[in-house]
């Protein structure tokens, strides 16, 4: 459709295009032969001028042999004293005279023959040059011109003005009757009559008599006759023609004809009045009368503005068209997308949701079976946290394919991060047996400006993938490097996450980052996942300006490699020192071991390194026996023969009793707890080896001061805390009201805005320590009850730390909450350990 | 693939123009290679007793195309046989001038002979080889003074058609020849053979009689030098072409009352000729170069035009006679301005394309060894070599012409018999 109303725009277009080329081609020719009209119209009267310039010429000719004429006749002279009085008057060299007696044509010349000096006699004899003389005017009344012919004396071509003239007849006696001929060279004549050369170049004229024969002739006019030369050229039929002759020869006007060269030519034509029938002819090439260019510029410069116009437009129209097109087919796309997200959707939150209902059913009918019970509610549990997981995913590639996924860039430790980052994926490690390994090189600046929150989901959707990707017994392997980054203020991190996983295939290489694409194997059935974490990682990682490669081969494993330049803290930790301090530390990982050492001496600590746990014994052993004890010795846990707490009961055993010892694992260790203690370990401290929790580790263990305060299962800090709960929801206010109870909290129930805000009103300093605010509310939502309570007069209440505890989990909603004067954010469903963290750095800051 | 294809197309067609174009050049190139600077600038004048001479000017404009700066004219002289002397002396010469056969041996001329250059100088590159080697003419020092531009001949123009339409054969005998009179008689045809004889220049009796005249002396030197020494015994050899022209008119194949309607001999023959009804007309080859110009002027043959071709007149057994003498001759003034630029011109002019492009122009006999090009002449052409007869070479003077002229005509128009013109020869008016 829309190429059918293409073609009819271009069609259109075209047509426009030729009405107005058609137009100035009309009105061009229009003025073209408006124009060549004028051409002809002066090259015409510029022949008529040239006619009566012609005209008094010859007339001043005439006049001349006139006079001779009327002299002669007014004496009686004989044609030998006719000619000796003009030889005698006559002193133009370029001209000469004859004297011819009518009888015999024959006569006497004032100049002598050719070649002699004494022979002036003449003869017109064999010449048809007078016929019978009667053209030949009385004196005075005309002008009397023969045709162009040879002057018999010097062969020239010649015209002659004419008077009849009365001399003796020495035999008869009497008068007889003579012709008196002035006489001119037809070059003299030539020399005078030129057209103005400035207008008419390549113009020519020629005069013709009553017969058509020349009597001047242009030199681009053939033959010896100007209707010889016409008929040779030009066949218009006898009718046509002699018609034409008759008009040329009748009076003034112009008509076209080819010339020899054929060319097409305008012929003006002119009588010269003052002769008997002879006319002035001038011929010229049409092309020089019509040199007009100007109007096919004018027609080609147009033409080239209209196609240019055109192509113009149709470029134009083909880009709209490529671009309409372009989006019809992402909105196709988008719309099948947005199908098949619902779709998957659909049947990604039916799966666990399934399992929610009918493990609740099952569980509804054992409730005597207890065992049981506690099973399906774990089964159920599980099958919650992946569609909570499932239900954050969908929230997050909504906002990254909405483009309003925003960073929240905040101070924070990269070595909490990575604490996080193990203790997360240690439960996963463990179940499957997994050797695993996290290697951090000298990360120097600990505390970084960037959202934490969004790196932590990077890191971990990748380490989690390595882990869920990885068959029980396999090895991941983690190493995050800091390096000098190129952007002024910032360092640079590279996250490696390497694994001996399932790998994947080249074709899914190309669209592993496309949501909602999974692999398909039989084996990735079998795990849970949205497919959704890739594509929301590498959005993340675009945003925050980093890169995420990956290597990957089937069956061997996968590598992925995300490097991000963050911007380091204003604040950072105080600088952190043990001098003088001996260490020795062992690992069976040759780069742990190098970076752990680098990090130690960025601390002043001096340490050797040991490769296995006899290297480390022979070692101590040595200093031992030299008296150079070491200030503290750091065990790798999983060392090969003997692992770490072997090394340890060892050392107490055979070495050194008092040594202070710190066991090191990338492992959850809670399980060998016990074990490590019983073997003589004095602290633990968890892979990768920060240089703040190597510092506080050894600080503590050497009896220094700790800056850092591990946290506590000592809930009893918050027993006595009554928080005001805003919350419709009769199911979330029981749900959270018995979450606080078991830490020993009392809440109190605000059943919306409203409420919540009359309460606030009406409540005393210190009734509440803090409201969690639900924001979609009836009669009053969240945020304008907050609104409220912070306009409150009682300043106690107005300042009321309020946390947001809402369903609305994007991040713009938080932003809203902060805005309207929230301390805080809590998305439901709400994570118990969340609710605590927040409400203890609640209680902190109002300290 | 469709826009590659058309690229290549279009890459190869202004490939294929270009070469053709410079081929076209090459060639037009080699006709004609210039001696001179073609900016040349100079005047160049061409005078003869023709009236019109548009072939020549229409090699003027060819001229032109290499030479455009030469500004060349064609001018005819009043009386120019007694003035070419003084022309030639004037203080405009011109280059180049009409020269004739009978121009030789006579006093009138040497001065127009004084002016000749040799054209056979090899210098000046003139394709003399293209010409028939009878037409020229070298004098006693080897000297060529004038080369031929046309030839003349004498014959009859045949209409084609009207034979074809009454199922005759064009005649090549004698015999034919009356047979195909005779049919044409019995058809209604009231003159088969027509001419112009109302005066005895180029009468038709002249035409008749001349060339066998011509083939009877071409083998007797004696009674040749007789005739030529005006010899009154001499005139037996125009008994026997008499008698035929005699049989011919007395037969009422040739019907002298309605030739004699024909008042002149040259535009007025060609018209009566393109009224249609006339099978044969005699005339010279002069008179055929008029016809050309003339088709578009005869309303007769306008409405219904016809073939025609100019063929000899078969008087004798053995077919008829390719008389074949030079027209027009040119000659170049040696005195002349301009002279290198002169000789060039004449180095383009003679050449068998060029001479042949003029007689095609001019419907006169090339004077170039193929006759073929031309539809007109053909037939001449197709003349075995013995029968072509050049009367310049067996040595017929002008004299000798007048008289067979003048006793044709006399005999023709019943003026005089037979025998009386014979006995008078050398002395007939």
């Amino acid at each position: 459709m829309s190429r059918l109303k293409t073609s009819w725009i271009v069609m259109a277009n075209i047509a426009l295009m030729s009405a107005i080329l058609i137009f100035v081609a009309l009105y061009s020719n229009y003025e073209k032969k408006d124009n060549y009209r004028s051409h002809v119209e002066h090259f015409v009267n510029a022949l008529i001028a040239m006619e009566q310039v012609t005209g008094n010429y010859l007339e001043g000719e005439q006049r001349i042999c006139d006079n001779w004429a009327q002299y002669i006749n007014s004496q009686d002279m004989t044609l030998e004293e006719a000619t000796a009085y003009i030889r005698a008057t006559h002193a133009n060299s370029d001209t000469s005279a004859h004297v011819i007696d009518t009888e015999t044509l024959t006569g006497y010349s004032t100049r002598p023959k050719l070649n002699s000096t004494e022979n002036y006699d003449v003869s017109y004899a064999r010449m048809e040059l007078f016929g019978d003389g009667a053209w030949i005017a009385e004196l005075g009344e005309a002008i009397n011109i023969t045709r162009t012919y040879t002057n018999p004396m010097n062969g020239e071509q010649s015209l002659a003005f004419c008077n009849r003239i009365a001399v003796q007849d020495t035999e008869n006696g009497g008068k007889k009757q003579a012709y008196l001929l002035r006489i001119v060279p037809v070059s003299n004549l030539e020399k005078k009559w030129v057209f103005p050369k400035e207008e008419y170049g390549e113009e020519e004229f020629s005069i013709i008599d009553k017969d058509g024969n020349y009597v001047i002739r242009g030199r681009s006019f053939k033959s010896n006759s100007f209707f010889e030369f016409y008929k040779s050229y030009n066949q218009p039929g006898i009718t046509v023609q002699n018609q034409l002759f008759s008009d040329i020869l009748s009076g003034t006007g112009s008509f076209t004809m080819q010339d020899s060269k054929g060319r097409e030519c305008i012929a003006a034509y002119t009588p010269i009045t003052s002769t008997k029938g002879w006319v002035l002819l001038s011929v010229a090439p049409i092309s020089n009368l019509n040199a007009v260019t100007e109007n096919w510029l004018l027609i080609g410069v147009i033409s080239f503005g209209l196609l240019l116009l055109l192509v113009m437009d149709f470029l134009y129209m083909h880009s709209v068209n490529k671009k309409l097109r372009v989006m019809a087919r992402e909105a196709e796309a988008a719309n099948r997308a947005k199908t098949d997200f619902l779709s998957t959707m659909s049947h990604d939150i039916r799966t666990p949701m399934n399992a929610i209902i009918g493990l609740t059913t099952i569980a509804e009918k054992n409730l005597g079976d207890q065992e049981a019970v506690a099973d399906n509610l774990r089964k159920i549990s599980l099958a919650g946290n992946h569609l909570l997981t499932l239900i954050n995913d969908i929230l997050d590639i909504s906002k990254v394919e909405s483009g309003k996924l925003n960073l929240s860039p905040i101070n924070f430790s990269i070595v909490e991060t990575v604490e996080n980052l193990v203790n997360l994926s240690q439960p996963m490690v463990k179940e499957k047996n997994i050797v695993f390994s996290f290697r951090t090189n000298r990360m120097e600046k600990e505390y970084l400006y960037a959202d934490q929150l969004r790196l932590n989901q990077i890191y971990i959707s990748i380490l989690s993938n390595a882990i869920k990707y990885t068959m029980p017994g396999g090895r991941v392997s983690v190493d995050l490097k800091e390096e000098k980054s190129e952007k002024e203020g910032c360092v640079k991190l590279i996250y490696r996450v390497e694994d001996t996983g399932i790998g994947m295939s080249p074709a899914f290489l190309e669209k592993m980052y496309q949501p909602f694409s999974r692999q398909t194997d039989s084996r990735v059935n079998s795990i849970q996942g949205t497919g959704l974490g890739l594509a929301i990682t590498k959005q993340m990682v675009e945003l925050m300006n980093g890169t995420i490669e990956c290597q990957s081969e089937l069956e061997k494993g996968t590598t992925f490699t995300i490097t991000l330049d963050l911007p380091v803290a204003d604040k950072q930790l105080e600088e952190m020192r043990i001098d003088n301090v001996e260490a020795l530390i062992a690992d069976d990982d040759p780069i742990l071991l190098e970076t752990a050492v680098d990090t130690l001496a960025s601390m002043g600590i001096h340490a050797d390194p040991a490769n296995t746990g006899l290297e480390a014994l022979e070692m101590i052993r040595r200093r031992h026996e030299a008296g150079k004890d070491y200030n503290v010795i750091i065990l790798d846990w999983k060392m090969p023969d003997p692992d770490g707490i072997e090394t340890i009961r060892r050392i107490r055993k055979e070495i050194d009793a008092s040594v202070p010892i710190l066991l090191t694992s990338a492992y959850d260790w809670s399980d060998i707890e016990e074990k490590a203690k019983e073997a003589g370990a004095n602290g633990f401290i968890s892979k990768p080896l920060f240089r703040s929790g190597l510092y506080e580790k050894i600080s503590m263990l050497l009896g220094m001061e700790a800056k850092a305060v591990e946290p506590t299962e000592d809930y009893s800090d918050l027993a006595g805390m009554n928080i005001l709960i805003a919350e419709d929801n009769d199911i979330n206010w029981e749900i959270i009201s018995t979450m606080l109870s078991m830490f020993g909290i009392t809440s109190e129930r605000a059943e919306n805005g409203r409420i919540c805000t009359e309460k606030m009103a009406e409540a005393k300093e210190g009734d509440y320590d803090l409201i969690f605010m639900d924001i979609q509310m009836p009669e009053m939502n969240g945020l304008d009850a907050t609104r409220h309570i912070r306009k409150l007069e009682n300043r106690w209440a107005a300042s009321i730390p309020i946390i947001a505890m809402t369903a609305d989990a994007f991040s713009e909603n938080v932003a809203e909450c902060l805005q309207v004067g929230m301390n805080g954010h809590i998305a439901k469903p709400v994570d118990l350990k969340l609710v605590i963290k927040e409400i203890r750095r609640i209680k902190e800051e109002k300290k | 693939m469709k826009k590659v294809f058309c690229i290549i197309l279009s890459a190869l067609f202004a490939v294929v123009s270009v070469t053709c174009a410079c081929q076209a050049r090459a060639e037009s190139a080699g006709a004609f290679q210039p001696r001179l600077d073609t900016d040349t600038s100079c005047e160049i004048t061409v005078v003869g007793s023709y009236s019109n001479f548009e072939a020549l000017e229409a090699e003027f404009d060819s001229f032109n195309e290499i030479y455009p700066n030469v500004e060349l004219t064609y001018l005819k002289p009043d009386d120019y046989e007694n003035l070419l002397g003084i022309v030639l002396e004037s203080s405009n010469p011109p280059n180049i001038f009409f020269s004739f056969p009978w121009m030789y041996g006579n006093d009138k001329y040497l001065t127009a002979f004084a002016h000749m250059e040799d054209l056979s100088d090899p210098q000046l590159g003139l394709d003399l080889a293209c010409i028939r080697p009878n037409l020229l003419r070298y004098d006693a020092d080897g000297q060529l003074l004038t080369v031929p531009v046309f030839a003349r001949n004498y014959g009859m123009l045949v209409n084609n058609d009207l034979f074809e339409k009454e199922g005759l054969q064009v005649p090549t005998t004698w015999e034919e020849l009356l047979a195909v009179c005779e049919a044409f008689l019995s058809k209604g045809y009231a003159s088969p053979m027509m001419g112009y004889s109302a005066g005895p220049s180029s009468c038709l009796m002249s035409i008749l009689v001349y060339p066998e005249v011509v083939a009877a002396l071409a083998d007797d030197p004696e009674a040749l030098q007789a005739a030529n020494e005006m010899n009154p015994a001499a005139g037996e050899c125009m008994r026997t072409s008499l008698e035929s022209m005699m049989q011919l008119i007395e037969s009422g194949y040739i019907n002298l009352e309605k030739c004699n309607e024909i008042s002149d001999n040259y535009t007025q023959v060609i018209l009566r000729f393109f009224e249609g009804d006339v099978p044969m007309m005699i005339c010279t080859g002069d008179t055929v170069s008029g016809t050309g110009k003339r088709e578009s002027q005869s309303e007769a043959f306008s409405r219904h035009p016809f073939t025609y071709s100019f063929t000899p007149i078969p008087l004798s057994e053995d077919g008829g006679y390719f008389i074949d003498s030079p027209s027009i001759e040119f000659s170049v003034n040696k005195t002349c301005d301009n002279l290198d630029m002169t000789n060039e011109f004449m180095r383009f002019l003679i050449s068998r394309e060029e001479l042949n492009r003029m007689a095609l122009v001019k419907r006169l006999v090339t004077p170039t060894k193929d006759l073929s090009f031309s539809a007109v002449y053909e037939p001449f052409g197709r003349v075995p070599d013995e029968r072509v007869l050049c009367p310049e070479t067996i040595g017929i003077t002008d004299a000798l012409f007048v008289q067979v002229r003048n006793a044709a005509y006399q005999v023709g128009t019943g003026a005089a018999g037979i025998d009386e013109v014979i006995s008078q020869y050398g002395s007939l008016k």
